[in-house]
């Protein structure tokens, strides 16, 4: 489980990124928020990640505060970025076998990372090809083996489908259903409304660090999800309230 | 999970086109540079040989001793068999020191003196290689190492797990380094066996033992760049503003810190010129020649042999005069020329210590003393030599002066012919291990320091750093 009590972050330079922002990813549950660039997306997942401190509030996995227990909560967690370049010298395989080392699986075996790639739609031979070469839909689709690999309960994702194609898109969607279905808690920062109407549980929306917008996907069921979209990114003022 | 970091480095770096360049840059240079080294050394040991031998053929044919007193002797240099590796200042200081009477005795007859197209392209030693080529390549392998994985997102990727940031440093800085040594060993190693089975080399014990200490220097000196490639690549978010800065110090430390070192020190500690110092020895030689043709002319008039008196005893009484007489000025002129020189030496010693400890600030100064002192081809191996030549040089005028003395016949004023069994020669001890490492220490020790400092930086500023 994912959860943010009342997690705010101001930068030295005194801008607010992310102020009092609080939710929670139950197991079982895929978590899509929204925003603008600049709204606090990869700000809360740079937190939940450790990669700044929070100026206050707490990020937790699976209860773990991850301020103060860095390394035991990135135990519990995946992360798929949104470019992920990885090592062009490096075969898919070496690049998933590194990852998954420094996950703490060291014994799987060629034929187990084989069956990984495969699963996320990358062509059989492109296994041992250097990643040199790779489009950024094939290395994407690596990211998420490697997140696939580490086997977390929880799974952060940043923007990870801008710039698949709509099949390698399509594949993407059903491996995070799949996660889900195994009972992971996905958070996704994401632009993609499409895909997001299509898989998401809950939808969030943010605006200067603040979650202004909160709706499970029987509520939006019969939204326009496009529509609210802009009329929250572009005419409502940020304002505390999460429905 | 260290273990893993280093191997990916390893891997990463072994399949990169950098380093297949690098492999092959330096297997050409640091050969090349061996070879040629070899070959030179060949060379010089023959023209040496065969120097000496002229030398000695050309004294042994010398008329008499008077003629022999004019012409002086030769000391040459013997080249260092270690030059072959560390050239140092061996081919601009001249190979021969010319021991006579009336000059000061100094080395010259320089390789690129004799033939100036030398100085042009310089000497490609391995000292060279590594302190020019192989720093710039350490810079190569490390301008990017955290940087270049921050741009990438692997940074961000990696550090999603539960790894330590420390052991992320770790074994990328490991892997690194290992990485930059495997280019280098597999040629440094051949070119120990050139060394080993190259026909007209013979190292010593001690030798070997030098060339030990410099290949540790030179790996010192390539983790200094190693490691300061590391804190810059930690202290930025860009590999091409961590490659440029990088850049810019590589060009302080090897280009103006070296140069900007003697010049403050020229101006700090000033010592007169070569040529004022030989003015005032060329006066002062004039000012004794006068005074002794005067001396003989009194001498003469003084001691005017009574009238019924032996010629012959006069003619003793006369020889012997002049042998003291001549061995008197000769005294006063070593004298006055050793005091001269004396207060040269101490006053370039201390310019030449001030910019030496000046210099060191930067390690390619340091490597570049440290080596030619172990290889015994630098500054104070030229300083020792002379001062040597010039302790001789009284030993060898006494020698020259008092057969002068009992050569001459008087009655007939024929000189007997020279016989140069006895002729005093010239040796010197070679300077020990033990001596040249502690004067190699303080270079060692900075060396070790600038790499802790670098290394501190780059672990602390890792564990801060900015990994978005």
């Amino acid at each position: 489980m994912l959860e943010a009590i009342e997690l705010t972050k101001r930068y030295e330079d005194g801008e607010l990124a992310l102020d009092g922002l609080s939710f929670k990813v139950e197991p079982g549950e895929i978590f899509c928020m929204f925003g603008a660039n600049g709204a606090g997306k990869t700000t809360t997942i740079n937190l939940f990640l450790n990669f700044i401190p929070p100026t206050s509030g707490t990020a937790l996995i699976e209860g773990i505060d991850v301020a103060k227990d860095p390394l035991k909560a990135k135990k519990h967690v995946s992360f798929v970025s949104e470019n992920v370049m990885l090592y062009g010298n490096f075969t898919a395989i070496q690049n998933l076998d590194y990852f998954s080392r420094l996950a703490g699986k060291r014994t799987l075996t060629k034929k187990d990372y084989a069956q990984v790639l495969g699963r996320v739609g990358l062509q059989k031979e492109a296994f041992d090809r250097r990643l040199k070469n790779f489009s950024k839909g094939m290395r994407q689709k690596l990211g998420i083996a490697i997140a696939l690999v580490k086997d977390a309960p929880n799974v952060l994702l940043d923007e990870p489908t801008s710039g698949l194609d709509p099949q390698s898109g399509r594949e993407f969607l059903e491996i995070l259903v799949q996660m889900r279905d195994a009972g992971k808690s996905v958070f996704m920062s994401t632009h993609d409304i499409f895909r997001a109407k299509l898989m998401a549980d809950r939808i969030g929306f943010m605006k200067k660090g603040k979650l202004v917008m909160m709706k499970t996907a029987g509520e939006l069921a019969h939204d326009d999800l496009t529509e609210l979209y802009i009329q929250y990114m572009e005419e409502k003022p940020a304002a505390a309230g999460a429905a | 999970m260290l273990r893993d970091i280093i191997k990916k480095e390893i891997l990463d770096n072994i399949t990169s086109p950098k380093f297949v360049f690098t492999f092959l840059l330096c297997a050409v240079l640091i050969l090349l540079s061996v070879y040629t080294g070899v070959a030179n050394y060949g060379a010089e040991k023959k023209e040496y040989t065969a120097a000496v031998a002229l030398n000695k053929k050309n004294l042994e044919s010398q008329p008499n001793y008077s003629s022999l007193a004019g012409i002086g002797i030769k000391v040459n240099k013997a080249p260092q068999v270690l030059g072959t590796v560390v050239t140092g200042i061996e081919e601009d200081v001249g190979r021969v020191a010319p021991v006579n009477i009336a000059a000061d005795p100094n080395l010259i007859e320089s390789k690129y003196g004799s033939n100036p197209v030398f100085a042009v392209f310089g000497s490609l030693d391995l000292m060279f290689i590594v302190k020019i080529v192989l720093s710039l390549f350490a810079i190569l392998f490390t301008y990017d190492t955290i940087v270049g994985e921050k741009e990438k997102g692997t940074l961000k990727l990696a550090l999603s797990n539960d790894v330590p940031r420390d052991r992320l440093i770790l074994g990328k800085a490991i892997g690194g380094y290992i990485s930059l040594l495997m280019p280098l060993l597999v040629p440094l190693v051949l070119s120990l066996i050139i060394l080993l089975v190259a026909p007209n080399l013979a190292l010593s014990g001690q030798d070997w033992g030098r060339l030990l200490l410099i290949f540790l220097m030179f790996f010192l000196y390539l983790s200094v760049f190693f490691s300061l490639g590391l804190f810059i690549s930690a202290r930025t978010s860009r590999s091409s503003t961590s490659f440029l800065i990088l850049l810019f110090i590589w060009v302080v430390f090897v280009m103006v810190i070296p140069k900007v070192a003697v010049i403050t020190a020229g101006q700090v500690r000033p010592i007169p010129s070569v040529h004022e110092i030989t003015a005032k020895k060329d006066a002062f030689l004039q000012q004794v020649q006068v005074e002794g043709q005067k001396g003989i002319r009194e001498w003469a008039v003084k001691n005017q042999p009574a009238k019924g008196e032996d010629p012959k005893v006069f003619q003793e009484k006369f020889r012997q005069y002049i042998q003291d007489y001549q061995q008197e000025l000769t005294s006063k002129i070593d004298e006055n020329n050793a005091a001269l020189e004396r207060d040269y030496q101490l006053r370039k010693k201390a310019q030449q210590n001030l910019a030496v400890n000046m210099s060191r600030i930067s390690p390619a100064s340091a490597l570049t003393f440290g080596s030619m002192t172990l290889a015994r081809t630098g500054v104070d191996e030229y300083d020792r030599f002379l001062a040597a030549v010039r302790s001789f040089k009284p030993i060898y005028t006494k020698w020259v002066n008092s057969k002068l003395g009992q050569s001459i016949n008087f009655q007939t004023g024929q000189q007997s012919t020279i016989k140069i069994d006895d002729m005093p020669q010239f040796t010197l001890e070679p300077e020990s291990l033990g001596k040249s490492l502690v004067r190699t220490l303080p270079d060692y020790v900075l060396m070790v320091i600038m790499i802790i400092i670098f290394f501190v930086g780059a672990y602390v500023s890792f564990l801060r750093y900015d990994v978005r």
